[in-house]
């Protein structure tokens, strides 16, 4: 399911990103990989705050539904 | 030749402040990601024979935005001796992600381990020999803030110079991408210098375009790549460049495992999560920013500014005015050189230092926030409402910027990524009333509107009901069609603000406003004040019968479908193009009233001849959205890098301005012109 459906608070693990972009591969130097585990720190209006590795990053949310869990 | 150091990093790594402590220079320092756009350099200070290089801040070599292509091609083509990659301990594998790329380009790996104090405070460890050991570079633990280590890095890196001693140890990938890229590796290793070779070996395989077409490689080699490639994505079932974005991050977890041990359980919150739980709330997030916001404008513009704006006023006019008009007058100077330095000149300048305090009072306070780290949520919460109109969250930031002058906020539009956001960030900035533009609508509003404290306001809701319709109608063309670059944004940690970086920073933004009245605004207002005294034949006249009157009349029949078509106000629609806030100055000369400020009772009086208050609305319409001063106007073309789009640029203001003061005048008239 895609990340938008994690409530905040909670963790999941990254099973794929989707599409094919430089979007896609910039997230994936941000550490979004397949297996990383991924907390969703805030939400607002469907864009995301998420804690990844030791980071947050923002999203918003046509990219956080692209990031199946 | 002096010896090239590059320094490398994440953004908001801490590299622009171990760049200002080994130079000596004073470079502002962000929390907010993106600050160094352009590569800055400057020799280890007190040694002429290394010359350091600080590069934007970036994630990785693949070139996703400006910054890392700006990096990448200067690592490449620059040929730098070492490289100090600068890592954020509290950040260590997501930073280690970049070194390992940086190690693959064959140049030499210096690794400063920075903000080991706030990794220290939160309990966590680095192993730093073992992790030396693993990644084959020395390792430094520094601390921008308290100095720490910064002599060794020097020491170390000026050694490794001199020794050009050898680079890291490169990542291993699995077994079938490594073989893939042996093959790789023979069919082009003649094509480039060998040290370079497993980097760009890793860049073929990820079919990274600008290598490919810097490679040139012949058909035959490109197809037998292109089979390579096929035959292991078919079998890994993934596509190459997540094969090794999700090898590289697996090579160093195996790393970090061993040699970093973190107090905190993973999923537990840290403080700052816990403040973004409250100020990134879907109900809260307004709230609070608007209080924010509230309170910065109460404190700059209103209470602590309006303190400031009198003490000037005093200094200029009665104090070095006055003065020097004696000094000049006692030493015999002629009446109209006396006239040109104090009315022209002095007046001039002075009624623009006037904004100085509240203009750097509020860039103070945006200077907090960004240092803070609240900026960057700022940009996130905008990011929601600024979507539905077609740009991104990061557009807001300059509009923020905006209200205190719109030079800085153009500037601060480098951090968006997509060129088309960005140019039409820059485009549309200018319609936030910049604090220039006050003086020119409290003196209207003084003059037609005395008991009306909405009238002011209103002009910051045209300005964004403007910005947000523009972006809406530009979106349809399409120069500007395709929706907004996604937001993705690292937020960096919060943390108490450093007064020093704060100050460098208030200042960097306030001295184009300053440096802008010493230059441009001193040359306009000896001009204005020449051309309204004289006439054609260069004879002192009357201001009826000067060049400026003659100007003005023939320009004026333009602005007469707007309300205001007399000579006087359509001379200080001209002179707004230098600068909005001569345009109080150019009423107070043409009036022959001298240096007067926006609420002085003659000027209010004599002004408000020229105007019905539906065309006084009219007119602070066009002064909000015409084309900007000449100083924003320069830094629209420094931006937009095209003579094409700064051109476009002035041209839809202007068109913005003219169209949107006919309507106001034309159906004000019609509403309530019989009154009038």
């Amino acid at each position: 399911m895609p990340l938008t459906f994690i409530k905040v608070g909670q963790s999941a693990s990254i099973k794929a990103v989707l599409g094919k972009d430089e979007t896609r591969k910039f997230l994936g130097s941000l550490g979004f990989t397949a297996g990383e585990s991924v907390t969703v720190v805030s939400e607002n209006g469907g864009n995301l705050i998420l804690s990844i590795k030791d980071s947050r990053i923002a999203l918003d949310r046509s990219m956080a539904q692209r990031i199946q869990v | 030749m002096p010896h090239t150091i590059a320094l490398a990093g994440n953004p908001n790594s801490g590299k622009t402040s171990i760049f200002n402590e080994l130079t000596g220079s004073t470079q502002y320092v962000g929390n907010w990601p993106g600050v160094t756009v352009e590569k800055k350099e400057g020799y280890l200070k007190g040694d002429k024979r290394h010359v350091v290089v600080d590069l934007p801040g970036i994630y990785s070599l693949s070139p996703y935005t400006l910054e890392e292509v700006v990096t990448r091609d200067f690592l490449l083509d620059g040929k730098p001796d070492l490289i100090i990659n600068v890592v954020d301990a509290t950040n260590l594998e997501r930073n280690l992600y970049l070194t390992t790329q940086l190690v693959e380009t064959g140049i030499p790996v210096l690794i400063a381990l920075n903000m080991m104090d706030i990794l220290e405070r939160n309990g966590d460890t680095i192993q730093v020999p073992l992790l030396s050991e693993a990644l084959g570079c020395p390792i430094i633990e520094t601390s921008a803030v308290s100095r720490a280590g910064l002599k060794d890095l020097v020491k170390t890196a000026v050694h490794m110079v001199d020794k050009a001693e050898g680079s890291g140890k490169v990542a291993k990938f699995s077994t079938p991408v490594e073989k893939a890229l042996l093959q790789i590796e023979h069919l082009i290793d003649t094509l480039v210098p060998p040290d370079t070779l497993r980097w760009f070996t890793i860049k073929v395989f990820e079919h990274d375009e600008r290598v490919m077409q810097r490679l040139n490689l012949s058909d035959q080699t490109a197809h037998q790549i292109a089979t390579i490639i096929e035959s292991v994505e078919k079998s890994m079932d993934d596509s190459a460049e997540s094969l090794i974005t999700n090898d590289r991050y697996e090579y160093l977890t195996g790393i970090t495992a061993a040699c970093h041990k973190k107090a905190r359980k993973m999923g537990t919150l840290s403080t700052s999560d816990k403040i973004d739980r409250i100020v990134t709330n879907r109900w809260l997030a307004l709230p609070i920013f608007f209080a924010v916001m509230w309170g910065v404008y109460f404190i700059a513009i209103q209470s602590v500014g309006d303190l400031f704006i009198g003490w000037i006023e005093w200094f200029f006019g009665d104090l070095i005015g006055a003065n020097i008009a004696l000094g000049l007058e006692a030493i015999g100077t002629s009446a109209w050189l006396v006239g040109l330095v104090v009315d022209g000149i002095i007046a001039g300048v002075g009624s623009v230092l006037t904004f100085v305090p509240q203009m750097m009072i509020l860039f103070f306070f945006l200077a907090l926030m960004e240092d803070c780290g609240y900026m960057a949520r700022v940009a996130f919460i905008m990011d929601r409402i600024f979507r539905k109109f077609g740009l991104s969250g990061k557009s807001f930031i300059p509009m923020l910027i905006g209200t205190g002058c719109s030079v800085p906020a153009i500037m601060a539009s480098r951090t968006i990524e997509n060129q088309r956001d960005r140019r039409m960030t820059v485009m549309l900035t200018p319609f936030i009333p910049c604090g220039a533009k006050l003086p020119v609508f409290a003196l209207l509003v003084g003059a037609f509107f005395p008991n009306s404290a909405w009238i002011a306001s209103s002009m910051y809701l045209v300005g964004i009901l403007a910005v947000i319709v523009s972006g809406i109608v530009l979106k349809k063309t399409k120069a500007f069609a395709g929706d907004p670059a996604p937001f993705v944004m690292e937020l960096p940690s919060y943390h108490m603000p450093r007064m020093k970086g704060v100050v460098i920073h208030m200042w960097d933004r306030g001295k184009q406003f300053i440096k802008k009245a010493g230059t441009i605004i001193a040359v306009a207002s000896a001009a204005i004040w020449i051309l309204q005294s004289s006439s054609w034949s260069f004879q002192l006249v009357d201001t009826q019968d000067s060049i400026l009157a003659s100007i003005g009349r023939l320009i004026a029949p333009i602005f007469t479908p707007l309300g205001f078509g007399s000579w006087e106000v359509a001379v200080a629609t001209i002179t707004g193009l230098l600068a909005k806030e001569t345009i109080v100055a150019t009423f107070g000369i043409v009036l022959g009233l001298g240096n007067v400020a926006e609420g002085d009772p003659t000027l209010l009086a004599s002004v408000g001849a020229f105007f019905n208050p539906i065309s006084a609305y009219s007119f602070m319409i066009f002064t909000l959205f015409a084309a900007p001063c000449a100083a924003a106007i320069g830094a629209t073309r420094r931006e937009m890098q095209s003579a094409k789009w700064t051109w476009a640029a002035i041209l839809f203001q202007t068109g913005v301005a003219y169209t949107a003061a006919l309507v106001v005048y034309q159906v004000g008239m019609l509403l309530f012109g019989r009154g009038l």
